[in-house]
Parts: C-alpha cells; structure tokens; sequence
C-alpha cells in the first residue's frame, strides 16, 4: 500500500476490529492475507518470535486465571502481524506528512514530529539491541535473567540521552513549534480498495456472533 | 599461533572486501583511509561478519578479543565499574590502567568518548588474549594516552595483535604492514623493509624516507633516530 494516509487509517481500523473480537482478528487476518506482502514484510525470527511468545506467556496467563486466553493470543498476533507490516512499509517522514495533512501546520507538525522521533527512535533501539548483543558476544557474557536488568538500564538510559540530544538540536536550529510542509502522497490503483476493505473486519467485530451466521446464511 | 585468510570476500551494498594473507605473532598494523574497509576486516577476523567467500582460519588460537571502533558500543552495564567487571576483569586494576579509579561508580555515558575509549582499550588489553584485534584504538585519545597505549601494547610479548587504524602520527612499534585500500587488503610485508612500500606512511616517516634515512621501525623516535644517523 503506497498511500501512507491509507496505510495508518487501515492498520488503525483493523487493529481495533482485531482487539474487539475474534471475528474481527479472524476478517483482519483474511485482509492481511490478501493486501499485504504477508511474511515478506516480518522482520526477521529474532524480532518476531519473542513478541509472540510475550504474547503467548500472557495468553498462558490468562486461560490459567480462566479467561479467554487462545482468543487473546490469537487476536493480538493478528495484530502484531498489521504492526510489522505497518512498519516495514512506514518511510522516513511519512507519518509527519499525514499528520500535517490531517491536522495542519501547527498542531500537525507537533504531532507528527513527536510521532517521527518516536518511530526513529524504535530503529534506533533495534540497532542498539544489536550492538549490544555484539558487544556481550565479545565479552563472553551469555544472556539470560542475571544480565537482563543492567541491559535494560542501560538502553532506558541511552534512549533518554538521545531524546535529550534530540531535543537540544531542535533548540540549537531554532525550533519552537509548529513548522510547514507540503504533503505529497502517491496512491497505487489497489490501495482504496484495500483501504474499502479494511472497513469490513471492522463491521464484523462490532457485529454479534450469531447475526454473522444469519447475515451468511 | 596464526590466522590465515584464504581468498577471503565480503560484500555489502556496493562495497566488496577481499584479501588474503597470514597474520603470525607479533603486532600487525592494518592502515589506510577512512571507508577503506579496516573495520569490516575486524569483524571478519573476530567472526562476527561472515565472509561471502574464503575462509578465517584460526591455528592455535584458544581467545580472540575485538575493541570496537566506537567505545560506547561495548557498553553493557550501568556503572563504570560494572562495565570493567562485565569484561570478567577486577574492576579495580581495569579502572587503574584506564586511569578511572575515580569515576567508578559513575555512568559510562558520563566519561568523554576518550576515557570510555581508555576503559575499553584497558579492558581489552587486560584480557591479553591470543588473538587481539584492535579497531581505531588510538581514536578520541590524547597524545599522552596514545603513546601510553602503544607503550603497553609493545610490552604485549606474546600472541597475534592486529591495530586496525588510520593513525599517522602516533603509532606503535609493529612487526609487520598491511594496507587497506578500497577494499583491498594488500601485505607490504616486515618492519622495516616494508617502510617505503607504505603507501599511506606518516610524513615523518615520508620525510625521512626522502632524506635517504632508513628508520627501524614506524615510530617518530624511529624516523628521528635515522634521521641522526646519517647527520651524524
């Protein structure tokens, strides 16, 4: 999907029918199926694979305590597959574009802004995951719980150095608020109906069960 | 104890590495520019790149140690102390090679890149391991603590070191030269014949050189002791 304005409004859309009920991740998994690039846009098994098993573990939890706990893994990893494909697509600027074209120069930007520095912000993380596994290679350290809390630490404490860095160069250049731009968006021929779609998972979640099986039948 | 490159390629983007060649005991310098792939054949030689073809062959080294370029990359725990310990060294004598006794309980994003280098490279040294491959270790560093650096990595007597650096006016004494360029990792050969091979040798050196001297090695000191030779 080239239209980022479509992209952000269909991964919202059907991340909430997903959320709202197995139907709803049922009909968002079909969409994911059929409009995205499916594994092609999963990041790579050592990304993926801990976020399900969070996922799992809370979903273990859950049945344990006797809630619904298959249809909450189930639901959540129709929704980690919109995120990852969400943002393999998601390009430098991108949400900063949409966010001035949906709420203007001023608040838009801030938005926007505060949106970009945060999606950097997640490569960065990734790369500083990597760099740290580089670096407890070279020092013979083997992961596990015993080294989880200083390397949590210290990445917490990078990330807020970095904000801060970031923060003092927007002052340095002048920044106060607001700014302008012009958003240009390019939409390939499948993205409005993809988007379209995107509506029908949603409709099916807000539906009860059982007026599903009258509205097929 | 040597490693041995055979035929060895990497590639990534349009950057491709190659070379061949075997790294013996005794301190190795690999120079050349900047992006001339130094750093790439660091982490081909600790393991941590695969090579696209070829082979690293490592014969009678038991541990291999790699100082990154930048040393905020080693960077594991919270404490400067801490970050000694997590190399598995006594944070005490680590802290005292580097010069850092002081700062121990301190966060290692406090320290200057130069003393978070000094840490590393104390770190690294310390571990005296077979293999020590060493990226830029003279980088961020004052001219005080780089001749301190080469004056304890030429007390190092035993083992393969290999300083990957495009340093030219503090250097260690080396036993042998290797060039990068463009990708291309060239043997110049032993220390001192090599010397007016080198391509990228310091001007001192350069200096000397054109003044029909023939320095012993790739130090200062070594240029200027030519120097007086033949001026008497």
């Amino acid at each position: 999907m080239q239209d980022p304005r479509l992209r952000l409004l269909s991964v919202a859309v059907l991340s909430l029918a997903a959320f709202a009920s197995t139907v709803g991740a049922a009909a968002a998994l079909v969409w994911w199926l059929l409009f995205t690039p499916r594994t092609k846009s999963l990041p790579r098994p050592g990304v993926l694979l801990p976020l399900v098993a969070i996922v799992a573990a809370t979903a273990l939890v859950s049945a344990w305590g006797g809630g619904a706990g298959l249809s909450y893994f189930f639901r959540m990893t129709v929704i980690l597959l919109l995120a990852a494909w969400a943002y393999a697509g998601t390009e430098d600027g991108e949400v900063l574009t949409v966010a001035v074209w949906a709420l203007g120069n001023r608040v838009g930007f801030e938005v926007g802004l505060i949106a970009e520095m945060g999606i950097g912000g997640l490569s960065v993380i990734r790369r500083e995951v990597e760099q740290v596994r580089v670096a407890m290679a070279l020092k013979g350290i083997r992961p596990g719980l015993r080294t989880i809390v200083p390397l949590a630490v210290t990445l917490i404490v990078m990330e807020i150095r970095r904000a801060d860095e970031t923060a003092r160069l927007l002052v340095v250049r002048g920044y106060t608020s607001g700014g302008k731009i012009c958003p240009r968006f390019r939409t390939d021929p499948l993205d409005v109906p993809a988007g379209m779609a995107a509506i029908i998972p949603a409709i099916l979640s807000a539906l009860p069960l059982s007026d599903v099986f009258i509205l097929v039948g | 104890m040597r490693v041995e490159l055979l035929d060895l390629t990497f590639s990534r983007g349009s950057f491709s590495l190659r070379g061949s060649g075997t790294f013996g005991e005794g301190v190795h310098l690999v120079s050349g520019p900047v992006g001339s792939g130094k750093s790439t054949l660091a982490l081909l030689l600790a393991g941590l790149l695969r090579p696209g073809s070829g082979d690293v062959r490592r014969h009678g080294v038991l541990t291999t140690q790699l100082l990154l370029q930048f040393p905020e990359h080693h960077v594991t725990s919270p404490t400067v102390a801490g970050e000694a310990a997590s190399w598995g060294l006594i944070p005490d004598d680590a802290l005292r090679l580097a010069e850092l006794s002081a700062r121990a309980d301190d966060d290692p994003f406090h320290l200057s890149r130069g003393e978070l280098k000094r840490l590393t490279l104390a770190c690294a040294l310390l571990r005296d391991p077979d293999l020590l491959l060493l990226d830029e270790p003279f980088a961020s560093l004052d001219c005080v603590t780089k001749k301190k650096a080469c004056a304890v990595l030429e007390e190092r007597d035993s083992g393969i070191t290999i300083v990957f650096s495009h340093e030219r006016a503090i250097l260690p004494r080396v036993d042998t030269i290797w060039e990068m360029e463009e990708g291309a990792l060239a043997a110049r050969g032993s220390v001192p014949d090599a010397i007016p091979s080198w391509r990228h040798a310091p001007s001192y050196l350069r200096y000397a050189l054109d003044q029909g001297a023939r320095p012993e090695n790739i130090r200062l000191s070594d240029a200027r002791e030519a120097l007086c030779r033949i001026r008497g």
